[in-house]
């Protein structure tokens, strides 16, 4: 009689497969509708009209500028933001001072404001009728509807996203690694090269990789800032808006389809990372 | 190498976790830092290491002032709780690693590093560990490393802050007998934080007992177990039976007259006796005044509680001894002290 109960027996958390069955439906449908269509339909749009006009879209000269231009705000951004994220989380998981939680809500603070703010707030600071527009254009500076607007906008919307990544884990990791170094006879420099960067490359890199992808996608910002000059200050998503008001679709799209592609060539280094390295994730997070 | 600490004060924001503490470690000694949590014997052992600032004070390493030296100018070696290694590197990296953060013109070759890493790995017998990272160790064995890691860099001092701390209870007591013979092999002044009054009493050539950011008392194990200089010494070693009572002509009596306890003559007036569970005699007697209230055995020994006229006591003895006596839960018994301390009410 027992033996066949046992046999009747069900673990309390394994739910039934209909259960299962219906929950992984749910959310494939979901991930369906929502993320794999409207990337599928870039491309196909992109490709609507075979690949001689998708081609001829991207090597447009005002395309190819927009491009260059993207990656050259991304490459002076994303290393500023690489530099900043890891001194302000170095600072605030391992040292105490007063403020701190006003330093953590100021690192925040670009995920809580509108990106078009973050803009404005360029636009007026810098601009021609701008606080110091009249000393910048007195020294022959130019900031806004320039490269060096985008460049501060798109910092500024990139702000967080590797000290949000880093402060967590090395809040996790503590110092007791970094005192070790130091009383083994480290200086600040190596331990910080030897034991605090090594510990944290994984969340580093993915923080980086996030920032990168936003600051290349950026458009909020950007936009107020830019001016929209064709061929100087487009970024890609700026000449997308540009062709797609214009109703040249297979161009836009075109164009949109490159960024696509970052964002899961982003996704593909990750995955890769993660499934390379995963041993050695874990054992950081140890 | 001796350490010579006088006078180091610290404050933590309103708590002082140092009040003017002066000590004295002696060359090639192995010194316990006893007390419970907050009593400051973790910040005096940082504030040795360097990992922490002395408010005021003097600090000297042989003779020399170190409280300006930096962690790496002092050369301790320094165990933590938790074993603090580099979790990216293997152990004979771990090992190695002060070594190669020397400065170039003090660096050793990597062939002479190498044979210090392996003569020391096998020192503390993980020679066989060395391509390993801390997460495929045990408890014990991370340990070990760490002590490896800190030897490495031949410290003039060896500092550990509870070393067994985070060690299950068997593992701790082997730990411990090796440190123990490590440290009669290579003669290094060491310091150790522990809260366990056993281990202090086993392991340390002399144990300093603190409570409350003071020293309450420096001594030989023996010293402190047998006579201890205040109240709180008493109670943090070992059980205790603890009375609140009053001395007058050399006797100190309970409230209720239950217990007379032979004093010394310098207490007078409202006063604690102090008496050890095993300095608690018990004898069968149906008109005596205690009643055995409960019985626990644990291991060999058996602790037999008492109800002395409402007075809670414990008595302690080994299980043979309580069987010869045949007492049982509920028997009236006389109690005889062998040996007790009466210290005046604070």
């Amino acid at each position: 009689m027992l033996a066949k109960k046992a046999v009747g027996f069900t673990p309390a958390l394994a739910d039934s497969r209909w259960v299962k069955g219906l929950l992984i439906a749910t959310a494939l449908a979901f991930l369906l509708l929502f993320l794999v269509l409207p990337l599928v339909s870039v491309f196909v749009e992109a490709l609507r009209r075979g690949t001689d006009a998708y081609w001829a879209a991207l090597v447009e000269p005002d395309a190819v500028a927009a491009i260059k231009l993207t990656l050259i705000v991304a490459a002076i951004a994303v290393p500023m933001n690489l530099l900043f994220g890891v001194a302000a989380s170095w600072c605030i998981a391992k040292f105490d001072f007063r403020g701190k939680d006003v330093l953590i809500t100021l690192i925040d603070l670009p995920f809580s404001v509108s990106p078009v703010i973050s803009g404005l707030i360029y636009v007026l600071l810098f601009g021609l009728h701008g606080l110091m527009g009249p000393f910048l254009k007195s020294q022959g500076i130019q900031i806004i509807f320039a490269v060096p607007g985008l460049v501060l906008a798109t910092v500024f919307v990139t702000f967080p996203f590797v000290a949000r990544e880093l402060i967590p884990l090395m809040q996790e990791q503590g110092n007791e690694e970094e005192e070790a170094a130091l009383v083994l006879g480290a200086s600040g420099w190596q331990t910080f090269w030897r034991v605090t960067l090594p510990n944290i490359k994984w969340g580093l890199l993915y923080g980086v990789l996030l920032c990168n992808a936003r600051a290349m996608g950026e458009f909020g910002a950007v936009s107020v800032v830019s001016g929209h000059i064709r061929g100087e200050t487009n970024t890609m998503p700026l000449h997308v808006e540009i062709l797609y008001n214009e109703y040249n679709l297979v161009a836009a799209f075109a164009v949109a389809s490159v960024l696509a592609m970052l964002a899961l060539v982003t996704l593909v280094v990750k995955t890769v990372l993660e499934w390379r390295f995963g041993a050695e994730l874990a054992a950081t997070r140890h | 190498m001796a350490i010579q600490v006088s006078g180091i004060t610290k404050q933590f924001g309103t708590f002082r976790a140092l009040d003017a503490v002066d000590l004295e470690v002696r060359s090639g000694e192995l010194l316990a830092l006893l007390g419970p949590s907050g009593s400051g014997k973790t910040t005096l052992l940082r504030i040795m290491a360097g990992l922490e600032f002395a408010d005021s004070g003097s600090l000297l390493l042989n003779g020399e002032e170190a409280l300006s030296l930096t962690p790496r100018e002092r050369q301790v070696g320094f165990v933590f709780q938790h074993y603090a290694l580099f979790r990216h590197m293997t152990v004979f990296d771990n090992v190695a690693f002060g070594m190669r953060v020397r400065p170039r013109g003090q660096r050793p070759t990597s062939t002479e590093i190498k044979r210090r890493v392996m003569e020391l790995l096998e020192l503390v017998q993980l020679a066989h560990f060395a391509d390993r990272f801390p997460a495929q160790l045990s408890g014990g064995q991370r340990q070990r490393v760490a002590l490896a890691r800190a030897l490495a860099i031949e410290p003039k001092v060896l500092l550990l802050d509870e070393p067994f701390g985070a060690l299950d209870a068997k593992v701790r007591k082997e730990l411990r007998r090796w440190l123990r013979k490590l440290h009669e092999d290579i003669h290094i002044t060491s310091v150790f934080v522990t809260h366990d009054q056993e281990e202090a009493l086993e392991l340390a050539d002399r144990v300093v007992v603190m409570s409350q950011g003071r020293i309450e008392q420096v001594g030989s194990p023996a010293e402190v177990y047998d006579r201890p200089a205040s109240a709180f010494v008493y109670e943090f070693l070992g059980q205790v039976n603890r009375f609140d009572c009053v001395v007058a002509d050399g006797v100190a009596r309970t409230a209720n007259g239950a217990l007379s306890i032979p004093a010394d003559g310098t207490v007078r007036g409202p006063a604690i006796a102090y008496v050890r569970p095993h300095d608690l005699g018990l004898s069968p007697c149906a008109a005596g005044p205690g009643r055995v209230s409960g019985i626990h055995v644990v291991g060999p020994d058996a602790r037999i509680e008492i109800d002395l006229a409402g007075l809670p006591l414990e008595a302690e003895m080994d299980r043979e001894r309580l069987s010869a006596l045949g007492l049982r839960p509920g028997d009236q018994c006389a109690v005889h002290i062998a040996r007790a301390r009466v210290f005046p009410q604070p």
